[in-house]
């Protein structure tokens, strides 16, 4: 396993449960070393394909990799090298909160004894009360210190920090971030956008068992509007018909001209240019968060704009 | 106190419960009006009626098991007698399940919570279940009563006899709602309960057999001394239902005043580590296991002990009297082993009730998503099973032997003489094939068909009811041979071929293959 390209690659894949088809031909790659967020609403099939490529159930058709392997075929062998956090985190009732980690450690292959307690003492976990005695949050910090203290090299996190208040959330972040730079890949499933945009490098939308959509976050912002406001002086000449302006909105208040317009990232720097011809008072500049990415990737109708680039004109949908 | 939200909580748990419900009502009907048609095909006339009488009273042995029948010289008091041991456990059971799953199970889950947010006041939910658990009884006991007119049981009589069986059940029902309240998770109101249930065994058996006022001391003694076939007590009736009123009343008024989530008991703090063998899947498998296995090594342990010590009794009653040996489907030749026999296959449907519900453990670790994890590391999917069938069949043997032991001693010292050791635990032994053949079968459910999990328990039941009940109504042989315990030669009394027992292992061997090959091939959860 000297020289592989990915750590996870699925093509064209799909699954289907009785009449249910839950993965259509879904496209997935993982690469070494890289934060992966995987995006979907709620059904879209992100748990089915992690089951999948986990060799937990069988793919109907398709082609799935996990290491260079077949996941369903080899999983044990395989599971060596990955942690994995479920969906909805179940531990044994009559243990003890420490006894389960020490046994999902063994389950992976043993902890990292140094980081099992850097990581009991960073999620404030008491390890000696019963599981039936936990919270929800508290059962996920279990489960998510049993994979991040795992030497392992790759990290499955399915919705990882659902239940976690803001502060875990955080000690989560910075955590995934260290094992990220020790060279550890992780794929992140969630609909949580701020841990994903503070997180993932690289990150795949899927809508109904399909990807709709993948690449770097810059990547996928590229081709997206920037949204605009500005306070001038003067009224910004021909700025409405300005290539790549859209959105187009200008008032008169206060004595200044109070502009707001979006603008593809490419012509961002000619209209800063106009704007500044005519004497900024204030200017905004918003990137588009990744919300707007995940939103604008499901329409209204909850249709995927398929074959069409995430930057297409704005024209094209109203 | 305002039952404010009573019909809507009524609606939720009729919605989610109604199935055990009507499976609990269907099997308990089904069981008594079986049973009531199977004596009158059999005790067809007086006469009869009045050896079978004869039989079982000729000693305490049978007291102490059925009860102390009163006006067993007739129809109903075979019909009771002969149902006595499995009402005096199932009845019980019903109450207790009813209330337990819609109460404090609920609650564990979280579910509760949801509709105490909404317009439900807090003690609704246990009224409601109370309410909803005595409608089943009621219904359960009405048409019980119609089952036994229908078959020629007089009409008084019967309806005392299903009303003393319906107060029975009311007063665990009450007794469940308030231990509900006070222990933390459902499993300590099954576990409490059926700890008293089973003291109220013993007391009635004791009181039973020394004639004594112990039999008052127990729940199940008020049910007997309502006497439904002999002087017909019907005051007898208000005992239990007044104290499953105070039970159910106290319940309720605790339920009121607690907190959410709360309760008397708590478990405290453990271990921060897991030892080396907990870690090991062999460990985890047997900590997993290891309360089924204690509970029905509890079960069989009872019978055996009680059995046991009895023997003398039992064997003095058959020398004396043939046709107490007749009725109970022993025969008089050698009574200490026709004894043993009965008590054996006891043993066998105890530990066959252990086997599907070990294999029913695995199913629930799946359900409850603690099988994900566990496969997603380097355990593979062929090892996980096999440590667990490993840890279930050494369960299986551990309750066979122990309860064995138990009985070898425990009639040594009732008899004053060695009984062979070798000879009971042989006869227990025996039975193993055929307990892994139900064990087996419901493994096969599990691997290949998992969702269909409920039908290893309708298994057991078939199996448990031929066993329990099919010499004694001289069932047709085609039914007795579908229980395989009927194939294992009725140890120490008959003897045991070697090929019938090749037979049962090898189906049982062939059934664990078939849930590998499924259990490798199926997607994992499946919910």
């Amino acid at each position: 396993m000297s020289t592989i390209h990915t750590v996870i690659r699925t093509e064209g894949l799909t699954k289907t449960f009785g009449p249910v088809r839950a993965l259509d031909g879904l496209d997935l790659e993982v690469a070494p070393g890289e934060v992966h967020g995987f995006l979907g609403p709620n059904g879209a099939g992100k748990s089915t394909t992690i089951r999948v490529v986990l060799g937990l159930i069988r793919a109907s058709g398709g082609h799935v990799e996990l290491f260079g392997g077949d996941p369903w075929r080899q999983a044990a062998t395989l599971h060596e090298q990955l942690a994995y956090v479920a969906g909805d985190v179940a531990l044994w009732p009559g243990l003890t909160g420490g006894q389960c980690l020490d046994v999902l450690g063994a389950t992976q292959g043993g902890l990292d004894e140094t980081r099992r307690a850097a990581l009991i003492d960073r999620f404030d976990l008491d390890p000696t009360k019963r599981v039936r005695d936990y919270s929800k949050g508290n059962r996920q910090k279990v489960a998510l210190i049993a994979a991040l203290a795992a030497n392992v090299d790759l990290l499955v996190l399915d919705e990882p920090t659902s239940g976690l208040d803001p502060l875990m959330e955080q000690a989560f972040q910075e955590v995934v971030r260290e094992r990220r730079e020790e060279g550890c890949t992780v794929l992140l499933s969630s609909h949580i956008m701020d841990e994903v945009e503070a997180l993932a490098d690289r990150v795949s939308i899927i809508r109904r068992g399909r990807t709709v959509t993948t690449g770097t976050l810059a990547e996928l912002r590229r081709h997206t509007r920037t949204h605009v406001h500005a306070v001038t002086v003067d009224a910004p000449a021909g700025l409405a018909d300005a290539l790549g302006v859209a959105d187009y909105g200008s008032e008169r208040l206060d004595g200044h001209i109070d502009s707001r317009f979006t603008i593809d990232a490419e012509h961002l720097d000619a209209v800063v240019g106009q704007l500044h011809a005519a004497q900024i008072h204030t200017l905004t500049v918003t990137p588009p968060s990744l919300d707007e990415l995940f939103l604008r990737t499901y329409d209204a109708e909850g249709v995927p704009l398929e074959g069409t680039e995430l930057g297409e004109p704005e024209e094209v949908r109203r | 106190m305002r039952a404010t939200g009573l019909r809507a909580m009524l609606g939720v748990q009729w919605r989610t419960h109604r199935r055990s419900m009507l499976v609990w009502i269907l099997a308990l009907v089904a069981t008594l009006v079986g049973t009531a048609g199977a004596v009158a095909g059999l005790y067809t006339t007086p006469e009869k009626i009045h050896t079978y009488a004869q039989a079982v009273t000729a000693g305490n042995a049978l007291a102490a098991i059925n009860g102390k029948v009163e006006g067993i010289d007739s129809l109903g008091g075979v019909i009771q007698d002969e149902s006595g041991f499995l009402f005096a456990f199932l009845l019980p059971l019903l109450g207790i399940s009813l209330v337990a799953q819609v109460t404090r199970r609920e609650e564990e889950a979280g579910r509760l919570e949801a509709l105490l947010g909404g317009r439900v006041a807090r003690h609704v939910p246990v009224l409601a279940g109370l309410i909803g658990t005595s409608v089943a009884i009621l219904v359960t006991a009405i048409a019980s009563a119609l089952g036994l007119i229908a078959f020629g049981v007089p009409a008084s009589r019967s309806v005392l006899y299903a009303a003393s069986l319906g107060a029975l059940a009311f007063v665990f029902a009450g007794l469940a709602a308030l231990l509900a309240q006070v222990t933390l998770h459902s499993r300590g109101v099954y576990v409490w309960s059926l700890l008293v249930l089973a003291v109220a065994y013993l007391l009635r058996g004791v009181g039973d057999v020394t004639n004594t006022w112990v039999t008052w001391l127990s729940p199940l003694g008020w049910a007997e001394k309502a006497a439904p076939f002999g002087a017909m007590r019907w005051w007898t009736l208000l005992i239990p239902l007044a104290l499953g009123g105070v039970l159910a009343t106290l319940a309720v008024l605790v339920a009121a005043r607690r907190d959410l989530g709360s309760s008397l008991v708590r478990g405290g703090a453990g271990s921060a580590r897991a030892t080396a063998w907990l870690r090991s899947p062999l460990g985890l498998a047997t900590v997993i296991h290891r309360p089924a296995v204690f509970g029905w090594l509890a079960g069989a342990l009872v019978i055996a002990g009680m059995m046991g010590a009895l023997a003398q009794q039992f064997v003095n009653a058959v020398t004396g009297n043939p046709a107490m040996g007749e009725a109970i489907g022993m025969s008089g030749a050698q009574p200490e082993d026709g004894f043993l026999a009965i008590t054996q296959l006891y043993i066998a449907i105890i530990a066959t009730g252990y086997a599907v519900q070990a294999v029913g453990s695995l199913r629930g670790e799946e359900t409850a998503g603690r099988l994900e994890p566990r496969l997603s590391g380097t355990l593979s999917r062929m090892r996980w099973l096999a440590v667990h069938g490993l840890v279930i069949v050494t369960g299986l043997v551990v309750i066979v032997a122990v309860s064995s032991v138990v009985l070898a001693v425990a009639t040594a010292w009732s008899m004053g003489t060695a009984t062979h050791l070798g000879r009971v635990v042989g006869a227990g032994a025996a039975y193993l094939p055929a307990e892994l053949l139900v064990g087996g079968l419901t493994l096969a459910i599990f691997g290949l068909r998992p969702r269909a999990f409920p039908a290893g328990w309708a298994a057991f039941a078939v199996v448990a009811f031929i066993a329990f009940l099919g010499p004694g109504l001289k069932l047709a042989g085609w039914v007795l041979d579908l229980a395989p315990t009927t194939h294992v030669g009725n140890p120490p009394l008959g003897t045991v071929k070697a090929m019938p027992l090749v037979v049962l292992g090898a189906i049982a061997a062939v059934l664990a293959v078939a849930a590998a090959v499924g259990f490798r091939r199926r997607g994992v959860p499946q919910g």
